[in-house]
């Protein structure tokens, strides 16, 4: 146990000592992260101008709305930046032979597999947290510029009395559930594809067009081709990229925030066990590869 | 031998890569407490050897036990008794060398920082404990390979080409460490070369293979016994008749005379030369110098291997 959680950090110090690491977080922010500074400025401008109470409110409305965004935002593009960071965890590191030094250790190769994911999933999640920090930052900041902070009637009333969270301790738990659940399948499917390659750009490119593909055939079986044979229906079924369809859905992550839906809703629920079977295939399909790997470099 | 004085036991090892066979029923005991060389030329099979034993060439088609440890299933209670490097250490470009020692090398056991400072002093890497590995020589590289290796105090340490890439002085730095690390931390060594001398001045035990097979295993001093080797011998001018008359008789230490660019070569029974040396000065014949042409191991290596030129296959 002591060697695994050792392993982790190594693991998740090797992804954040790379420059890239940083690029990466830098890139999944860039919104949060501008839009944060600039509504920053924009209160304090506006606050000079003596239009009372109701600014706070505004800004309250805002920096929602620009986390609903970058939450929707970044289930759309996380799988490209995963492909690259699974790219460099796996094929660089076969290449380099760092992979080699690993395995003179006594780590068992099922525990370097594990141990790279769970790292690369702390990575991922370190990087949707930041956004969110930024934007939870101008509230505080905000408020702390602000002795009587107001709010507009009956929007959010409720916030008066209490902290002034972006988003309830209870729904950002079950949102960052979500993305976990969510892009370990993806992990899983990118880990296979960097068994077979070493270098991190070639498998990064194989890998998502695969991906790409199996969800285009999934839009297009579902939308139209249904309607020729009901084969592709069922056909469909089997693309698993429809279950990150469902679970990063406008109207899931909105309800999701609103506190109007959790893990155990319909049509969320059945998504992330779905995905989870997913990962779990995936994962025995990669630590299967992997043992049988030969390290020759 | 006792299978409880064995370091690495190997039986009819087998590997193919492809079509082609690489290992043909390769098999080899080495005892504990000793170094031994791991010798063969290009394509012989050495580093795929090396990389079955430490399980890095999963599938093992035959029988390997590594300090009483059968393989493939002991291979992490093998491995924590084990430090290996095989081929080039690839540290992290990045960390320092203190940085690598301390996160590989804790993958064996919790390390003190007192213990990753005392191996890299032992290497001689003192003065870039805190440099980046990136910056290193291959020399470098090769010693924090070897201090990686016995970080965790490992009772057999595994190494392929410790000195591959190597300047003189820095091989026989290299043969001090290695010696030092068997003295004072009672560990087996197994390496792999192809430098003989190396392998003759090192090691005290040998294992010899050719295209896949073993064809000689044992201790240096009991495969060098009876073995003949050459010299030349220089003696002044006036005396090269007289030298010649009488070497020539030494039927029991002189196989054959010859004549050498500038003297005699002589092959001889191995030990011998010491009492062809003694003999000749008795006799008043002023012996300039007594040169080995050859060591004894380059020439049991290359009749046993025949020309010593392999297949030039994976290795």
């Amino acid at each position: 146990m002591r060697r695994m959680l050792f392993l982790i950090l190594f693991e998740l110090k090797k992804i954040l000592n790379r420059k890239k690491a940083l690029l990466f977080l830098l890139a999944l922010n860039v919104v949060p992260l501008v839009a944060s500074l600039a509504l920053i400025v924009a209160y304090v401008k506006f606050k000079g101008f003596g239009f009372g109470e109701v600014q706070f409110s505004v800004l309250y409305e805002v920096v929602q709305g620009l986390f609903t965004a970058h939450f929707k935002l970044f289930a759309f593009i996380a799988p490209f930046f995963l492909a690259l960071v699974v790219g460099d965890s796996f094929s660089t590191e076969l290449s380099r032979g760092y992979m080699k030094m690993l395995l003179l250790t006594p780590v068992r190769r099922w525990q370097v597999i594990t141990a790279k994911t769970m790292a690369i999933m702390l990575f991922l999640l370190l990087a949707v947290c930041l956004g969110g920090f930024f934007l939870q930052a101008d509230l505080f900041v905000a408020r702390s510029l602000s002795q009587n902070s107001g709010i507009l009637p009956g929007v959010i009333e409720t916030e008066i009395t209490r902290p002034l969270y972006l988003v309830s301790t209870s729904a950002a738990m079950q949102l960052l559930a979500l993305t976990f659940l969510a892009n370990l399948m993806l992990i899983g499917f990118f880990t296979v594809f960097a068994l077979f390659f070493e270098s991190a750009i070639l498998m990064s490119f194989t890998s998502l067009s695969v991906l790409m593909g199996v969800h285009t055939f999934y839009l297009v079986a579902t939308t139209l081709l249904n309607k020729i044979d009901i084969w592709y229906e069922q056909a469909a079924t089997w693309c698993f990229t429809r279950h990150l369809d469902e679970l990063f859905s406008i109207s899931n992550i909105d309800n999701m925030l609103g506190g109007r839906a959790n893990l155990f809703s319909e049509g969320i629920f059945g998504a992330w066990v779905a995905a989870s079977g997913w990962a779990v295939f995936f994962f025995a399909i990669a630590v299967l590869l992997f043992s049988r790997r030969q390290i020759l470099h | 031998m006792n299978d409880n004085n064995s370091a690495i036991k190997v039986n009819n090892l087998v590997k193919y890569f492809g079509r082609k066979q690489i290992l043909k029923g390769l098999g080899f005991n080495v005892p504990l407490n000793t170094i031994a060389g791991f010798l063969g030329p290009n394509g012989a099979g050495k580093t795929t050897t090396l990389r079955m034993l430490l399980g890095l060439i999963p599938g093992v088609n035959g029988e390997i036990v590594l300090l009483n440890h059968s393989m493939p299933g002991g291979r992490s209670k093998a491995l924590e008794e084990i430090g290996a490097v095989v081929e080039n250490p690839a540290f992290i470009e990045s960390l320092t060398a203190y940085d690598n020692l301390y996160w590989f090398g804790s993958l064996y056991k919790p390390l003190t920082r007192e213990r990753i400072l005392e191996v890299i002093e032992m290497v001689g890497l003192k003065e870039a404990t805190m440099q980046r590995f990136g910056t290193f020589s291959t020399g470098m590289k090769q010693r924090l390979g070897v201090a990686f290796g016995i970080l965790h105090r490992p009772r057999l340490l595994i190494l392929d080409e410790p000195t591959s890439g190597m300047d003189p002085a820095g091989r026989v730095h290299m043969r001090e460490i290695l010696t030092r690390i068997h003295r004072e931390e009672n560990t087996s060594i197994f390496l792999s070369s192809h430098l003989l001398d190396e392998i003759q001045r090192l090691c005290n035990y040998v294992v010899i293979i050719d295209s896949g097979k073993t064809v000689r295993e044992g201790y240096v001093a009991d495969l060098l016994s009876g073995h003949q080797e050459k010299w030349e011998i220089r003696v002044a001018d006036e005396d090269a008749a007289r030298a010649r008359e009488m070497v020539a008789a030494m039927h029991d230490a002189v196989t054959e005379v010859s004549s050498g660019p500038r003297g005699l070569v002589l092959t001889m029974v191995s030990g011998q030369s010491n009492f062809v040396n003694s003999e000749l000065v008795k006799a008043g014949i002023r012996v300039n110098a007594l040169i080995p042409l050859e060591a004894s191991l380059e020439e049991t290596f290359i009749k046993l291997t025949g020309n010593g030129e392999g297949s030039g296959g994976r290795q």
